[in-house]
């Protein structure tokens, strides 16, 4: 079976994933609840999707395809306040966060889908131990070569999403001393990593692709994990790398960034990607997990040296025009501030030091994914 | 002379080779059969204790009934610590369906005892105690099966919940029944009162006091175990003492623990080996006090008991199913884990006869009662363990 045609989308409409976990509120481990959770959510009318992932400790949301900054936000706090009821009304609780910081791979179920039970039979402990958290990025393209080209483009980017969602710093019990440690999981899957740099729609399908299919090591693409893939049937790339965050008002503000710095890029205001662009690809996202926003990166191009926080603030600035014409200055404000408070990753080992526990640091993340509520709560009063 | 003799009819001897035997025997049924090891325990020792040559016979009653009693306290210290009371107020039909069914099940067990025409004093206490889900049984096959999802969550907090109102209601009982006919009376309700709400409160106070001693120490996860271990020894020994409720002040200290906000460690589930070898006397014990001829005699109206019980739980459970959010068959799964009771009713029994109300004695003799015991001690846990089975909640294996 060939790769599917490229499905054409609305240029820069966008839409978010978010894999969140079930915490047992006892003792603060995961809870194996998806499916109690799925029945109550499937009583009535749930504000965008959700579906179970491969764990039953975990589960998915995902919002309708969106225009603005302002639509995801919206759906992302209508989705968490209905999770948050429902969670509730079942004695769960749900929060963001990369990583659990203390769950024992062994002790995960795999949730009764063929498609997980495959995945499980091939990966073994991989797949139990692939019991991390991520949010997924999609930007609608107008054609497939755009989908390349921003795929391509967006390399350079890649270590400032890793840092802004950086929320996993603990790994079975320990201090991994990364801010995302979510993504080491990630690397231990052949297929993860980078996609080949291919501009062209027609080479990568017909070429790329189907020599891959013949090797008999892929069958769709939903067996490449790469950072960014392209995604035929919705007309999309995909943003894999995000830790999920801790509040789904982050969650939207990385969105926004995405198709900010999409509609930035699509006005060719950068030198065309190259094959040595990804010569600094894997240093630089190194940097981003390990030290986060302090992390040093190499610029692909000029092979300048500069911290993150700095590339960062630059950027935003430059992309700043752009974010007004999409209505989405808020969300730049919301990651400015972010660079002046430090990673999820930096709050979540502060609240280690707090409580004095891995359970402690459960239990702030599940206040702080509902905190949101509270504060629309008060805006709307 | 020989320079080696041994002494096996001794009580020490008697006991430790039960306990030794009843553990083994309840790992190899385990590993066997997978049902769980608390049922084997409970039958090692009800065949000990009924055996040929009476071989538990040796030892003096309530010899056993403290550590018994702090096994069962440890068990229902990390009970109450499961319990989450503001999941009472986000989904008030848990607390109606827990009310419900304790009432429910109250009025049917006096119905049946009434209609089999037992005296009324017999059928309001074994009401009382019919209320029951017992905790041990519970806490130890959720912990094997490392199990979670909804039934377990329900099963523990409508447990909680009926076992709290079934402790009070029967010393409520008891007080009146004693103080009829005496000059004041008052005097027994009074007492009864005071010694429910005191126990109560000891533990209330050691779950403020404990927490705050702790972190004043520091680093909570490490040495909370340990310390929230000889806590629970130490208070019911208190209890045990001063002839309080040691089944409430256990559950009440830990459900403050843990809206005091202390996590005990992950690792730590059972109190680790000290609560796993203080569970197979606890279950070997309970099993030994049963005498066969009993269970014989009261088999009749004993499982009439037990199937009104769980009819009833079960019926209710499902009622309030969809409306509390889960499934029927998820409702119907509840009820049936909440069969287990024997351990609550040996204990209470046991205690109050220790605390020297004499009407008891006519109580805890009847056959029924025992009947019922014997063999929900072994087969409540299974019933527990198939419904957390059946609702896919236990911990895949392999």
């Amino acid at each position: 079976m060939s790769l599917q045609p490229f499905q054409q989308s609305n240029a820069l409409s966008v839409g978010v994933e978010l894999e969140l976990q079930l915490i047992n509120l006892s003792d603060f481990d995961l809870s194996a609840s998806s499916p109690d959770l799925l029945h109550l959510l499937g009583k009535r009318p749930f504000p965008g999707n959700v579906t179970p992932e491969i764990t039953e400790s975990m589960i998915e949301i995902c919002t309708d395809v969106q225009s603005n900054y302002t639509g995801v936000l919206t759906q992302l706090q209508e989705i968490r306040n209905a999770l948050v009821q429902a969670a509730d009304t079942l004695n769960i609780g749900i929060c963001g966060g990369g990583t659990h910081p203390f769950q024992r791979w062994t002790d995960r179920k795999i949730f009764s889908k063929e498609r997980f039970e495959q995945v499980s039979a091939l990966y073994g402990y991989l797949a139990k131990q692939f019991t991390v958290f991520g949010q997924h990025i999609h930007i609608g393209c107008s054609s497939s070569n755009d989908a390349l080209f921003l795929l391509h483009s967006l390399s350079r980017y890649v270590p400032h999403f890793i840092a802004l969602s950086a929320s996993s710093p603990y790994v079975q019990g320990g201090d991994t001393l990364f801010h995302s440690a979510r993504l080491n999981s990630v690397f231990a899957f052949p297929l993860s990593g980078r996609a080949p740099f291919l501009l062209n729609w027609h080479d990568f399908a017909n070429d790329y692709f189907v020599k891959m299919e013949k090797t008999g090591v892929i069958k769709t693409m939903k067996d490449f994990y790469w950072d960014i893939r392209p995604k035929p049937e919705y007309g999309t790339i995909e943003l894999r790398i995000c830790d999920t965050p801790l509040t789904v008002e982050r969650s939207a503000a990385l969105a926004a960034y995405l198709q900010i710095l999409c509609a930035y890029l699509l006005e060719k205001n950068e030198p065309a990607p190259l094959e040595d662009d990804y010569l600094v690809y894997n240093y630089n996202r190194f940097q981003a997990c390990r030290f986060g926003l302090d992390g040093s990166i190499v610029h692909p191009k000029t092979y300048e040296s500069r911290s993150l926080r700095e590339d960062i603030l630059a950027t935003l600035s430059t992309i700043a025009p752009f974010a007004e014409s999409l209505g989405a200055l808020p969300a730049l404000t919301h990651l400015y501030k972010a660079t002046e408070a430090d990673t999820d990753a930096y709050y979540l080992r502060q609240q280690y030091d707090e409580s004095g526990s891995v359970e402690g640091m459960v239990n702030a993340a599940i206040a702080r994914f509902r905190k949101g509520i509270l504060v629309q709560a008060y805006a709307s009063s | 002379m020989t320079i080696f003799s041994i002494n096996i009819n001794t009580p020490e001897f008697a006991w430790s080779f039960t306990i030794a035997m009843a553990w083994i025997i309840g790992e190899f049924g385990h590993r066997f059969t997978k049902l769980p090891r608390i049922s084997f325990y409970a039958l090692v020792g009800f065949l000990a204790a009924n055996s040929h040559y009476e071989f538990l016979s040796y030892l003096e009653e309530d010899a056993l009934l403290l550590p018994a009693n702090i096994a069962f306290g440890l068990i229902l210290f990390e009970f109450g610590y499961h319990i989450n009371l503001r999941w009472l107020k986000c989904n008030p039909w848990i607390g109606v369906t827990g009310l419900v069914e304790v009432i429910a099940t109250f009025i049917a067990v006096y119905a049946l005892t009434q209609w089999y025409g037992t005296s009324t004093f017999i059928s309001l206490s074994l009401a009382a105690l019919g209320m029951a889900t017992s905790p041990a049984g519970i806490l130890r096959v959720i912990n094997e099966q490392r199990s979670s999802g909804q039934v377990t969550e329900r099963i523990f907090h409508l447990s909680a919940f009926n076992c709290v109102l079934a402790t009070i209601t029967f010393n409520v009982i008891v007080a009146f029944w004693v103080s009829q006919g005496s000059e004041d009376i008052f005097h027994a309700p009074v007492d009864s009162a005071i010694m429910l709400v005191t126990s109560m409160a000891l533990g209330v106070v050691f779950g403020i006091v404990l927490p705050i001693m702790l972190r004043q120490l520091g680093n909570l996860a490490q040495d909370a175990t340990i310390a929230f271990a000889l806590s629970v020894i130490l208070l019911v020994a208190i209890a045990h003492a001063a002839k309080l409720s040691p089944i409430l002040t256990a559950l009440l200290f830990g459900l403050t623990a843990r809206h005091r906000r202390v996590t005990l460690g992950h690792a730590k589930r059972n109190f680790g080996a000290l609560g796993d070898l203080l569970t197979v006397l606890l279950f070997v014990f309970v099993a030994s006090t049963m005498e066969w001829q009993r269970v014989v005699a009261g088999a009749s109206l004993g499982l009439a008991l037990l199937a009104v019980r769980f009819g009833v739980k079960t019926l209710t459970t499902v009622v309030f199913a969809p409306v509390s959010g889960i499934t029927l068959r998820k409702g119907l799964l509840t009820g049936v884990g909440l069969a287990p009771i024997s351990v609550f009713i040996v204990l209470t029994l046991a205690q109050a006869r220790y605390s020297g109300i004499a009407l008891l004695y006519e109580l805890s003799a009847l056959d029924a009662l025992v009947a019922m015991a014997l063999t929900l001690e072994i087969l409540g846990p299974v019933f527990t363990q198939v419904a957390l089975s059946l609702a896919h909640e236990n911990q895949e294996r392999g």
